[in-house]
């Protein structure tokens, strides 16, 4: 009996893997194909020849709709860099800022920690419309500013909310002790609060960088052109049309999903503390 | 130490970029949203706004495409859902103690990491009629191949099919790390005591995880209510209106095709309601003054 529950199990945990895994392969192998291979019957799973063409602009010339040569993506880049830091550095200052203040000196209590969750989760949607009026005044539109402020919408509050339970984890001891020996609060921060939160600041940049990285709703309303249009836009303008030159925007999708994934498997623990509002502790 | 005023002044001050942005960025929208979803303006003419009570609100119920995507959202609601806290909960059993989990659980939350944009690409190519691997894995059936983002049921399913593959290790994520909250020695108890494995699952763990089920559980509801990013990419709320979320008739309304702004504030605002409801559910289930000792 042992044997067949352990050979269901594996059977199981095959299946799962496969089904959670394979996209994310397809994705993979696709981005590395030679054109030859990218329409093909029954479909290569296992390509015979590999290429670098799709990164480099070289394979698919025929198509003429997307390349990823790297002269055409690299305005694309910079945006998303920009943006992602500034999003990762501001959103990173101003949380830590209220987490402080938060789990120091108890400001707003409850009231203002819910209204923090809330933001957090409010549709994009809802807020898109009325900042693009707002943004269009202010001559913000199809600028960095606009996707910096509006990815700050959705990073602060999730920052904020770690930070909170970092900060809480410190004892307040050490805060008294420096204030004892006449340290103020700028002090007291400075030298002991922020360097024992380190590793939670940075996880929450990363984070916050991450989620600004891959943001797709305020970039295609907020955007107009390469001025600001970051990598999901140019992923998604490219989706179209009734034969999709897979390999290049395979690869460019591979490009953008790297740092993402990388980080946020490194950050696993505190990804979870975010997106559960500290329900798991991870 | 500092008396209690001066804490309460740079407590206040500490908090006060933070205060200005979501002042800035949150309420000034919200206020314009709901002052907008009574009037009609468009973005497109060059009319001034002008007042018309409820006519938007009440232009929603006779909306056929709004009542649509109400349903394809209830349509997921009910089956995307359910579906993925089942399987989550499950994973979460199947890979505990089994050798090499760690990895196990880091590759199996690759999908929730990945931008949903870059996902959306990876399943058009699934799905793709002529080449796609779904349909050379059904023809090894003997199955006729279906033309997945063609019909309205099909690409129906293929949405909820990516939600599920997108949102199921998020589901289990927590809950396998719910699992791990729980003492050893609460179960070990009571194997001790002639439980079965099975039975230690059923009364001892699962009603230890039901608090995490509910916060999960809501998160995803209103996950689903924003969802936006699988539809623009895969099918583009097509055929038809047959896979336009919520979220996407909105775009659509108030962007994409019409910059009818004020019919869109008005979806958005019923949008807003419902989320708030179910965000204050989701704040009594966290039960915050535990977790942050305020």
């Amino acid at each position: 009996m042992k044997w067949l529950t352990k050979t269901i199990k594996f059977i199981l945990i095959g299946m799962v893997i496969f089904f959670f895994l394979f996209p994310v392969y397809w994705l993979v192998t696709t981005a590395f194909k030679r054109s030859e291979d990218w329409f093909t019957w029954p479909p290569s799973f296992f390509p015979q020849h590999w290429t670098l063409g799709n990164f480099l602009g070289l394979e698919g010339g025929f198509f003429g709709s997307v390349t990823t040569a790297i002269s055409t993506i690299t305005p694309y880049l910079i945006n998303s860099i920009v943006i992602a830091l500034s999003v990762a550095l501001i959103s990173t200052i101003i949380a830590a800022l209220a987490a402080y203040a938060i789990s120091r000196f108890k400001v707003g209590g409850m009231g203002f920690v819910s209204w923090i969750i809330s933001i957090r989760m409010l549709p994009p949607i809802a807020a898109a419309l009325p900042l693009y009026v707002i943004f269009s005044h202010l001559h913000l539109v199809d600028t960095w500013w606009a996707l910096i402020l509006s990815h700050l919408i959705f990073t602060t509050p999730f920052s904020t909310w770690i930070l909170i339970t970092f900060f809480n984890e410190i004892p307040q001891e050490l805060d008294e002790a420096a204030f004892v020996d006449g340290a103020n609060i700028g002090q007291t921060f400075w030298h002991i609060t922020l360097p024992l939160s380190a590793p939670g600041l940075a996880s929450v940049s990363t984070l916050a960088f991450i989620q600004s990285w891959g943001e797709f709703l305020m970039a295609l309303v907020l955007t107009t052109s390469k001025n600001a249009q970051t990598l999901p836009i140019y992923l998604g303008r490219f989706i179209t049309g009734w034969r999709i030159a897979w390999g290049p925007l395979a690869a460019a999708g591979l490009v953008t999903m790297l740092p993402v994934v990388v980080f946020s498997l490194l950050m696993q623990r505190y990804l979870l503390q975010g997106l559960t509002f500290g329900a798991v502790k991870g | 130490m500092m008396n209690s005023k001066k804490r309460k002044r740079t407590g206040f001050l500490l908090i006060l970029p933070l205060l200005i942005l979501f002042l800035g960025l949150t309420i000034y929208p919200l206020i314009y949203m709901i002052y907008m979803s009574f009037h009609q303006y468009s973005l497109a003419s060059w009319e001034e706004p002008r007042f018309i009570g409820w006519e938007n609100y009440r232009e929603i119920l006779r909306d056929r495409t709004a009542s649509s995507s109400v349903s394809f959202t209830l349509f997921l609601l009910f089956t995307a859902v359910p579906l993925e806290i089942l399987l989550g909960i499950g994973i979460a059993f199947l890979i505990r103690d089994v050798w090499g989990e760690r990895a196990l659980r880091s590759s199996l939350i690759i999908p929730m990491t990945i931008p949903p944009v870059v996902a959306g690409i990876a399943w058009k190519m699934l799905y793709n009629y002529e080449f796609g691997p779904i349909n050379y894995f059904i023809s090894l059936f003997g199955l006729p191949k279906v033309s997945w983002l063609g019909s309205q049921f099909f690409a129906r399913l293929g949405v909820l099919l990516i939600d599920v593959w997108q949102w199921t290790p998020f589901i289990f994520l927590v809950i396998y790390a719910g699992l791990q909250s729980i003492p050893r020695d609460v179960v070990e108890a009571s194997l001790v005591d002639g439980a079965s494995g099975w039975s230690a699952m059923r009364y001892i763990e699962l009603p230890l995880l039901r608090p995490l089920i509910w916060v999960t559980l809501i998160i995803r509801v209103i996950d689903v209510l924003k969802l936006f990013d699988i539809v623009y990419m895969v099918t583009f709320g097509g055929p038809g209106s047959a896979t336009h979320s919520y979220s996407f008739y909105i775009y659509k309304v108030g962007i994409s095709f019409g910059w009818d702004v004020g019919y869109a504030s008005a979806l958005s605002v019923i949008l807003l309601l419902v989320v708030t409801i179910l965000t204050n559910l989701l704040i009594r289930f966290l039960r915050l003054s535990e977790t942050l000792g305020l």
